[in-house]
């Protein structure tokens, strides 16, 4: 073989030979891989088994994600097999009447619809330092859809819930591998029978894909994106806390701040619910070079089940703030788009940062606070940029 | 001969009989990437990888102490490791995803417009 160029040449001729283009180039230009997945478009590939997609943050650039954007989280593998014809959804445990739906029974239940800003309790955690173990989310576990189907309330309340029940367990239909325990998990019953939280069927007006949890998933707004489980198949309702890895030690956060790197005993721990305060600056890019002149500096903030009041913008590592311009578009649990009109004034080199504060007096911290497992990682946001 | 055939070098050739004209399944199986030469590469391959790609090894960045309650932890989740294996599997994971290793460069899945970033 003569060259890498002559390499290069022949690999790109095999390529179109094979039609396989994107996989068989980015096989031979390992700086730019690429992964062919169907439905999804131009998403951080994290895992490719089980799938676990990032969105890109140049991608919060719309108020609703398109569903080829919208992050993936799956903690186990995607059932093999799903037709609504042979699915079910029983809704037992602490009931007076047990109840299976078919899918023709759960369509006949009105349709209520809820924006919301999902977002996987892990997102960010490879910003956390020391690092910690798990998906190394970037900044990108985070999208927003409109979810639609029957409030979970309905089911529980032709059900008719026990004075026993307290919380309400979601069991999906993902494949557990080896002795790993399954993903179930489960919400207290006051936010199971709040009436924004729903038994969604569709997503952006079109029915769920299968990554997104096919034929029906829970969706519990403004909480952690583990709370909605995929691929429902059965809803029990519990005299406590369901019992399982995924409540304790998995998804539990520090009563206490301690310092970064420090081991947290399991009963000073509280299990995760609704998401953080934050923003995240999706232009410029980080590293970016721009021309001197106006620069669109822009994003997206969140609170879970808080509102967003305001987000503000630092150009010198945070001495000043200003105000950035929030977007029209705004609903209960969904992020809020922004955007903040920048004149740099002199070439050089700029920190750029987000501060977001929401209706709860929360603000974005300098520094996040550091647990085991890196969940709700919402310090202030940044990137550097140099204005040529 | 395939490679002849469509003048690819004989690696390619092979890359194509059996992944890329087989379709998309096929292709998208091998973009699993591997793990790293050492002495447990083998057994690391076959304990880890029975139920996730080398991907979720790769994009970690952790202490030797973390290293052992992942091993630990993966080993009660059904990962089969000889014990006298233990402590060469978490050496071999420790050196080589450690915090002072470069940042991992995740893969992008491909765009609908057909350009790659």
């Amino acid at each position: 073989m003569n060259s890498r160029r002559q390499f290069i040449k022949n690999s790109a001729r095999a390529a179109l030979v094979a039609g396989a283009v994107p996989s068989l180039i980015s096989w031979a230009f390992p700086q730019k891989p690429v992964v062919e997945v169907p439905g999804e478009d131009g998403m951080i590939l994290r895992s490719f088994r089980f799938i676990d997609l990032e969105t890109p943050v140049e991608y919060f650039n719309t108020w609703l994600t398109p569903t080829g954007h919208f992050f993936v989280r799956n903690h186990m593998y995607e059932p093999v097999e799903l037709d609504r014809g042979s699915w079910r959804l029983s809704i037992g445990g602490e009931v007076e009447k047990p109840l299976t739906l078919s899918w023709a029974e759960l369509s006949r239940i009105e349709s209520h619809s809820v924006v919301n800003t999902l977002e996987c309790a892990g997102n960010g955690r490879s910003l956390q330092r020391p690092q910690v173990p798990g998906i190394q989310w970037g900044k990108g576990a985070v999208s927003t859809a409109r979810f639609s189907g029957p409030r979970l309330r309905e089911l529980l309340q032709r059900a008719g819930v026990k004075s026993t029940g307290k919380h309400v367990m979601f069991r999906g239909l993902d494949e557990v591998p080896g002795k790993v325990p399954p993903f179930i998990r489960s919400i207290p019953i006051e936010k199971a029978l709040d009436s924004d939280t729903l038994v969604a069927v569709q997503m952006n007006g079109a029915p769920l894909t299968k990554h997104h949890g096919f034929p029906a998933r829970a969706l519990v707004p403004g909480w952690i994106g583990a709370a909605s489980c995929k691929w429902l198949t059965e809803i029990k309702v519990l005299d406590a806390e369901f019992v399982g890895n995924f409540m304790s030690p998995a998804y539990r956060f520090p009563n206490q701040p301690g310092k970064p790197g420090d081991a947290v005993k399991p009963e000073d721990t509280h299990p995760l619910t609704a998401l953080s305060v934050k923003s995240v600056i999706a232009g410029p890019s980080n590293d970016a070079t721009l021309k001197n002149g106006r620069v669109a500096v822009h994003g997206a903030a969140w609170a879970g089940e808080a509102d967003i009041v305001k987000v503000e913008i630092s150009t010198d590592g945070g001495a000043t703030w200003s105000p950035a311009r929030l977007g029209r578009d705004q609903s209960h649990y969904a992020w809020r788009l922004w955007s903040y009109d920048w004149k740099p004034g002199k070439p050089g080199d700029y920190i750029v940062q987000s501060r977001a504060t929401d209706n709860q007096g929360r603000t974005q911290p300098v520094a996040p606070i550091w647990n085991p497992s890196g969940y709700l990682y919402n310090a202030i946001d940044q990137v550097n940029v140099h204005v040529a | 001969m395939l490679h002849k055939l469509l003048g690819v070098p004989p690696v390619l050739a092979l890359l194509l009989a059996t992944t890329g004209l087989q379709g998309q399944k096929a292709v998208s199986a091998n973009v699993t990437a591997d793990l790293p030469a050492g002495p447990m590469q083998a057994k690391a391959t076959t304990t880890c990888l029975e139920c996730h790609e080398a991907r979720i090894i790769l994009q970690q960045r952790l202490s030797k102490g973390a290293w052992t309650k992942e091993v630990d932890k993966m080993a009660k989740w059904g990962a089969v490791v000889d014990p006298a294996d233990r402590d060469a599997l978490i050496d071999y994971l420790s050196t080589n995803f450690s915090p002072d290793q470069p940042q991992y460069e995740p893969q992008r899945t491909s765009e609908k417009s057909g350009k790659s970033k």
